[in-house]
């Protein structure tokens, strides 16, 4: 019999276990290898997601819930796992998160089951006729791997009537397409699923997931090739932006990509690929060259075909609204791009959006920078920090003492970098970059102190921390080295975090904006839905938008700020990405996120000159003119109507 | 109760909805013409369509036929789904909305046009939830 203490620390471990599972934000950063370390053993196995990290987490949510009951396929996933210790490292680099104690927690739960505690799965003729479509081992009915898929691709709310296959090319995902017609079952292909993982919580998972038939995984579709000749590379649609990028630099190649997680196809397919590099690389179908798709009925095509109809062409306007793309995007050749010698990253201070503005839209409209972009005060805390106590504090720092709110953030070569250092007063350099990440803890412990309250008293702040007289000083005072950020981790971790911000990358500010590492950080311990959109860049439009976003995050009680504004077409469009950050585990908050969503995308559409983010989703393989252009204007007073009644019908309203 | 798309749940449906819906108030008066395709129909594999016309907000005609065409009337709006769709529709799984965006049904005709039919169509939908129990 256990005592009482033992008791005890199995419960707290367990409760630990479920607070870890719960906070998990499915931001697929365990399914790359950014730090170095492999992949998770289990997961590159077997495939399904229910194998990786994320999603024992998310099976570990299900069956602490209630919501799936357990199959012997547990017993087969639980000892997939050899606590190897990857995923630990990964996910709190990212998420300050140990998913490992979930997995431990797991396995001690299911070979504790009694044998009569295993649902039986029934056998099913349909799973059959997928099973010989695409191999015995890569269809299943299992609940307990669908249970995996919720909340990133599954909505969390429907019962486990699905199947999950994952084909491994697109003749095989064709007959599971056709297959799914005569068989009147629907069907949705994933990609990473963090875009479904954002919108699980909120009004918009009935939009945007899966009610019940067929998942295709597609991350069996591992193509993935560089021709250094033509500039191009081929990526079958599991490829991620990360794998795609770290292959690309090694031909000194670099590729337009996303979030490191983002699977390249179902991001052409789902906004286009939209980054900070957009001036200089484009968006939409400037990112590649040809793809391959397979239709609703099974047809597979490229857009080379010269019999197809133009598939570059959109609908404009209020009912242009998609919820799906033109088809499985399963292939695609993508453009890539020089690196030239010399490049370097150039941030540059400043305390209103306004001159931010000012500055970036002169960049952007002469061509200066490869990536531009105004970044938040928040976005670049979280961006530099390594927890998100130091980023709050980095945050408070930044605003009350340095009058830091903005920065303009170019990453260019050197004679750019020449002309924007002849724009400015002064800048960030990449050494005060890598002192600010390697610093962040001591900086933040400086929170209270004489040294921050005297910069304060300095006319600019920024100018006299970061170029002035009190430079010398932070750079002593931070003791910025990879051993002093190291200690901000777990004990167990240290020695290893220690190597890995040695590692001349992870201070490389151009490295980190190309890999887009720190910004999954992001969705740490919580979830945030972008708002935004494209728009004709004018000041007005811009700080119009801006506000309007702000003021509806403030009115629904999000936490809210800025992401990023960078720019298209040779600073002729902005991009606007704004952020409302809530706690996904907290059900109480769905419904200020949902208000919050639906009146800003009203707002939206009543505004010159913006199209909103929802009216550029899924059209990512469009040319971006044909997107862009003509315009748009506000939707008149009877268009208000409709579109409430559109959104009442889509959406459910609240 | 009926099954979908059987003679006697036009018959039924037709009865319901001229007894339900309030011309002015559930169907805005709307006068229009939907051709209604529903492709992969169990257990042959079929295809069927139901046309339903609307004058000022009444009835006028609701038929089912065989194949995609219903012959010697031009619909304004054709839409088109598998069965599986339709019937996550009517048992009230989809809305008609979600499932026009998502490509589940396609459109033929106005989009902006057919944005004014969302909500008596949502009527229409409701009345044959309401007599369908069988597909």
């Amino acid at each position: 019999m256990s005592s009482k203490n033992e008791i005890d620390m199995e419960i707290s471990k367990n409760n630990e276990a479920i607070n870890i599972a719960k906070k998990g934000t499915h931001c697929g950063m365990c399914r790359i290898d950014f730090l170095g370390t492999g992949l998770c053993p289990a997961g590159k196995k077997n495939g399904y997601i229910a194998y990786w990290p994320q999603g024992r987490m998310e099976i570990f949510n299900s069956l602490n819930s209630g919501r799936v009951k357990p199959t012997k396929k547990l017993l087969e996933i639980v000892d997939s796992c050899t606590f190897c210790g990857i995923c630990d490292k990964q996910c709190n680099f990212t998420t300050q998160l140990r998913p490992q104690r979930v997995h431990e927690a797991l396995k001690e739960y299911a070979h504790n089951l009694k044998q009569n505690e295993f649902q039986n799965v029934p056998t099913d003729e349909k799973l059959k006729k997928l099973q010989e479509i695409v191999g015995e081992k890569w269809a299943t009915n299992d609940p307990i791997i669908i249970a995996s898929y919720r909340r990133n691709i599954v909505n969390p709310d429907k019962e486990l009537n699905f199947y999950v296959v994952m084909p491994e090319n697109s003749k095989e995902l064709s007959e599971v397409i056709k297959f799914a017609n005569t068989n009147n079952l629907q069907f949705m292909a994933r990609g990473g699923g963090t875009l479904f993982a954002m919108v699980s919580s909120t009004v918009m998972k009935n939009a945007m997931g899966l009610e019940d038939g067929i998942v295709i995984d597609l991350l069996r579709m591992k193509k993935l090739e560089i021709k250094p000749d033509d500039l191009t590379a081929v990526v079958g649609a599991g490829i991620t932006a990360f794998e795609l990028q770290k292959e690309a630099y090694k031909h000194g190649l670099r590729a337009n990509v996303a979030e490191a997680g983002a699977h390249i196809c179902a991001n052409l397919a789902s906004t286009g690929i939209c980054t900070t590099w957009g001036n200089t690389y484009g968006w939409a179908s400037d990112n590649y060259i040809d793809v391959e798709l397979v239709d609703e009925e099974g047809n597979i095509f490229n857009h080379g075909e010269m019999e197809i109809k133009n598939p570059y062409s959109v609908e404009h306007g209020l009912t242009s609204l998609k919820l799906s793309p033109p088809g499985i995007l399963t292939e695609a050749t993508v453009k890539l791009h020089p690196i030239f010698e010399g490049e370097e990253a150039v941030l540059i201070p400043f305390d209103n959006l306004k001159d931010a503005l000012k500055l970036s839209l002169t960049l952007a409209r002469q061509d200066i920078g490869l990536s531009l972009a105004i970044l938040s005060r928040k976005y670049l805390a979280e961006f530099i920090s390594p927890t998100p106590q130091i980023a709050k504090d980095f945050d408070y720092i930044a605003k009350n003492y340095m009058k830091l709110n903005y920065v303009v953030d170019v990453i260019c070569h050197k004679n750019d970098k020449k002309i924007v250092e002849d724009m400015v007063d002064f800048t960030i350099d990449k050494e005060m970059m890598k002192t600010l990440i390697l610093g962040s803890p001591k900086l933040a412990s400086l929170k209270n102190s004489e040294f921050l309250k005297m910069l304060s008293e300095e006319e600019n702040p920024c100018k006299a921390i970061f170029a002035g007289p009190m430079r010398k000083h932070l750079e002593r005072g931070l003791e910025a080295t990879p051993e002093n950020i190291s200690k901000i981790y777990d004990e167990d971790l240290q020695a290893f975090f220690k190597k890995i911000y040695s590692k001349p990358e992870m201070t490389d500010i151009v490295w980190l904006h190309a890999f887009r590492i720190f910004p999954s950080r992001l969705m740490r311990q919580r979830m945030f839905i972008p708002r935004g959109g494209v728009m004709w860049a004018t000041e007005k439009i811009i700080t119009d938008f801006h506000n309007m976003l702000k003021d509806t995050g403030e009115k629904h009680n999000l936490e809210n700020a800025l992401g990023y504004i960078s720019f298209l077409e040779h600073g002729k469009f902005a991009v606007l990405e704004y952020d409302y950050y809530f706690d996904h585990t907290d059900p109480s908050v769905s419904k200020n996120v949902n208000n919050a969503v639906i009146e800003s995308l009203e707002r939206t559409l009543s505004m010159d000159g913006i199209i909103s983010d929802l009216h550029f989703y899924f059209k990512g393989l469009h040319r971006k003119e044909h997107i862009l252009y003509p315009v748009p204007k506000a939707i008149n007073e009877e268009e208000k109507i409709l579109f409430k009644e559109l959104i009442g019908s889509v959406l459910g309203g609240e | 109760m009926v099954k979908f798309l059987s003679e006697a749940w036009i018959e039924i449906g037709k009865n319901y909805m001229l007894e339900k819906l309030d011309p002015v108030n559930d169907l805005k008066n709307i006068s229009t013409s939907l051709l209604g395709v529903v492709e992969h129909i169990p257990p042959n594999d079929s295809t069927m369509n139901f046309y339903l016309e609307l004058k000022e907000g009444k009835l006028i005609e609701f038929i089912v036929n065989s194949g995609d065409t219903y012959k010697g009337k031009e619909a304004i709006y054709e839409i088109r789904g598998n069965y599986g769709t339709y019937k996550s529709i009517l048992q009230g799984e989809m809305s008609l909305g979600i499932a026009v965006l998502k490509n589940r049904l396609k459109l033929k005709g106005s989009k902006m046009q057919a944005l004014r039919l969302i909500k008596p169509l949502d009527g229409i939908i409701v009345s044959l939830r309401e007599i369908t129990d069988e597909f």
